[in-house]
């Protein structure tokens, strides 16, 4: 393994980030080649917490540019404040400034609200790291804009003038795949799926997160979420499900799975009435130990 | 840079040999793959391996095609901890290899687009020619004739009319409204101009409220007792397709087909022979089960802006709780649920079939798909609350 990769990989496990090697590849070539990184997976394997972990491994800041339906550039790059230029104006309302001074007075820096992506382009010093969370939610157009500012980390402000980066930003776009991204936009990027955690992955992730939880519990738990998601439900539940409830059962003191105490706190696991119901009926006909027995 | 030049042409190879098996890979995707190399150790496999797949991978769909392509670049000298020699050194037979892949495929490709034209000739009407509307009698007459009465002299006249239709239906789908005066957002940008000399904002200036797009999925029955209608409603998909931006289409009989890209393009005739590879038409009908497959491999598709069109008669040889039981699972996740059966336009008939009576509950709207008036008035159900 190449020095920077396992460097990386020490800098994830010790920012608590239980990782592989996958991701610390993906994060180091993103970081090496300078291109954006596009992660996928289901909805909470910890795809943001990359970026996260990134920012603080790299001791910069984090610009998070939350995506969602209606998302568009004033909310994302710039807009102008305008309750503070309404009020600069009545204030040099008596003043014998002319009309281009007061345009000119409005339309500069200190009047300029600068939304994420701006943020991480004008930022001195080291490059932050960019976080397009959500990226699938945000509608179409608003990803062709998208393109056009990570193609070439400049913004051009008609009253002010062109902007741009000194040192891009490392950009990390996550999408839980509600829509298909373009091509365009994948083209453009480095890819990086992320799956549910193995078992063993998904054992060190809870012994990691939950002190409380013991080597046994733990263990149980992970098979427990190994077979659950092999079940065909309307959400499959990802690891933050299995951080719940292993939270629940160690508040809980329990020190084994049995089937009284799964039924009880199923609701961690699943949120759906139907799911519950059918791992209900999963549980009633197989037990408990079709659940956590040793898998092959 | 000194990138090995050898490397490079190591690269070059790979990335073909990814397109050859549908993987998208651009020439700046495999000059990216260049510099992954040098930042990975390229003694260890997996490593190389984890880098060229976050490099040249652009889905996770294509992890099996590029997990094949992969295996086999290292297959020839690549042994364990070789290396990148193995890499390089297995660049000629690799090569190899692909043409004569690819040269059968071809053949085979040809073969199978001859057995489509055979059977679709009739039907085709010059697709790139613009659009003419008939004199309004014979429109008319056509418009209320049922789809399989159609002798082969007017399927032209019908096609045409088939687009029409499905270009006026795209647009009342997408239009988006007007700006007007009143209503929409306050564009305070442009007030915030307006108004500069005036000291305060005395006249607004509005901005009309962009209408959230809606989103089409069509699922279309192909199987042997659709035969006499799937033709034309083949058309009429491969018209929306093309018309109509935010469309996914899917064929089935017994099992699932992805078929958007296959109908992507200018000529109806090409898409037919990109189908007609993957034809699955015939045998019988498990719609709840080709649901069932839709919703686990596709539901991401559908969301609550997206309406599904289903074309089926609802001569189902599958089970029909599972048909139910995936139309209650697609109904809760789309906005509208729209089943087009052609069989409704014969006053006759009754949705008796076992599979009909499961399903009709859960639909917003059943209506008739049996000639061009049909598909005309669906656009007044295309539409979200």
């Amino acid at each position: 393994m190449r020095a920077e990769i396992r460097k990386i990989h020490e800098m994830m496990e010790s920012a608590d980030y239980v990782t592989d090697p996958a991701i610390a590849t993906s994060v180091h070539l993103a970081m090496t080649l300078k291109k954006p990184l596009l992660i996928e997976g289901h909805a909470g394997v910890g795809k943001t917490e990359v970026a996260k972990v990134m920012a603080r491994m790299l001791g910069t800041a984090l610009i998070r540019l939350q995506c969602y339906e209606g998302l568009d550039a004033a909310q994302a790059l710039y807009e102008w404040n305008y309750p503070k230029q309404l009020l600069h104006i009545k204030l040099e309302e008596n003043t014998p400034h002319t009309m281009s001074e007061k345009e000119a007075a409005i339309f500069s820096p200190p009047f300029l609200i600068r939304r994420p992506l701006l943020q991480a382009i004008s930022a001195t010093g080291a490059p932050p790291v960019l976080l397009i969370d959500e990226i699938d939610r945000a509608d179409e157009e608003f990803e062709a804009f998208l393109l056009e500012v990570l193609s070439d980390f400049q913004v051009t402000i008609p009253e002010i003038g062109t902007i741009k980066a000194t040192q891009p930003p490392y950009v990390i776009l996550t999408s839980n795949r509600v829509r298909e991204l373009s091509d365009a936009l994948r083209r453009r990027c480095l890819y990086l799926w992320i799956d549910f955690p193995g078992f063993d992955k998904e054992v060190r992730i809870v012994t990691r997160k939950v002190p409380g939880v013991n080597e046994r519990l733990a263990r149980e738990i992970s098979r427990f979420m190994e077979t659950v998601r092999t079940i065909r439900l309307a959400k499959v539940p990802g690891v933050a499900e299995t951080l719940d409830w292993a939270q629940a059962l160690s508040s809980l003191h329990a020190d084994h799975l049995d089937e009284e105490l799964v039924t009880e706190t199923l609701g961690c696991v699943v949120k759906d009435a139907d799911d519950v119901k059918r791992l209900k009926r999963e549980l009633a006909t197989g037990g408990i130990g079709r659940f956590v027995a040793a898998q092959s | 840079m000194g990138a090995p030049r050898n490397l490079t042409r190591a690269m070059l190879a790979f990335g073909a040999m990814l397109r050859a098996s549908g993987l998208p890979v651009t020439t700046s995707a495999v000059m990216d793959a260049v510099r992954a190399l040098e930042a990975v150790d390229v003694m260890d496999r997996a490593e190389v391996y984890l880098g060229l797949r976050t490099v040249l991978m652009s889905r996770m769909e294509e992890q099996p095609a590029f997990d094949r392509c992969f295996e086999a670049f290292w297959r020839f000298h690549a042994e364990e901890g070789e290396g990148l020699d193995g890499l390089v050194a297995a660049v000629q037979p690799v090569r190899q290899e692909e043409e004569l892949d690819s040269g059968a495929i071809e053949a085979a490709r040809e073969k199978q687009a001859q057995v489509a034209l055979d059977d679709w000739d009739q039907g085709e009407a010059a697709d790139d020619e613009p659009l003419e509307v008939p004199g309004l009698s014979d429109r008319e007459a056509l418009m209320e004739q049922d789809f399989s009465t159609f002798p082969a002299e007017q399927l032209d006249e019908v096609a045409r009319l088939t687009v029409q239709i499905a270009r006026r239906l795209a647009r009342r789908v997408s239009r988006r409204r007007k700006p007007t005066r009143r209503g929409g957002v306050i564009d305070l940008r442009r007030s915030m101009r307006a108004n500069l000399m005036k000291g305060e904002i005395i006249e607004l200036r509005r901005r009309a409220r962009r209408r959230r797009k809606v989103r089409l999925v069509l699922l279309c029955d192909v199987s042997g007792s659709m035969d006499l209608y799937s033709r034309f409603l083949l058309q009429f998909l491969y018209a929306l397709q093309n018309v109509f931006r935010r469309v996914e289409t899917f064929t089935f009989a017994t099992r699932l087909t992805r078929v958007s890209d296959l109908l992507r393009g200018p000529s109806y005739k090409g898409a037919l022979r990109r189908l007609t590879e993957v034809r699955d038409w015939s045998g019988g009908t498990r719609i709840g089960e080709s649901i069932r497959e839709f919703n686990q491999t596709w539901g991401r598709l559908v969301d609550r802006r997206t309406i599904v069109l289903l074309l089926s008669d609802g001569w189902d040889t599958g089970e029909p709780d599972v048909l139910a039981e995936e139309m209650l699972t697609l109904k809760r996740r789309a906005a509208r649920v729209v089943w087009l059966n052609p069989l409704l336009g014969n006053p006759s008939y009754e949705p008796l079939t076992r599979g009909m009576a499961a399903a009709l509950p859960l639909v917003d709207h059943f209506a008739a798909a049996h000639n061009l008036a049909s598909l005309r008035d669906l656009a007044a159900h295309l539409r979200v609350r």
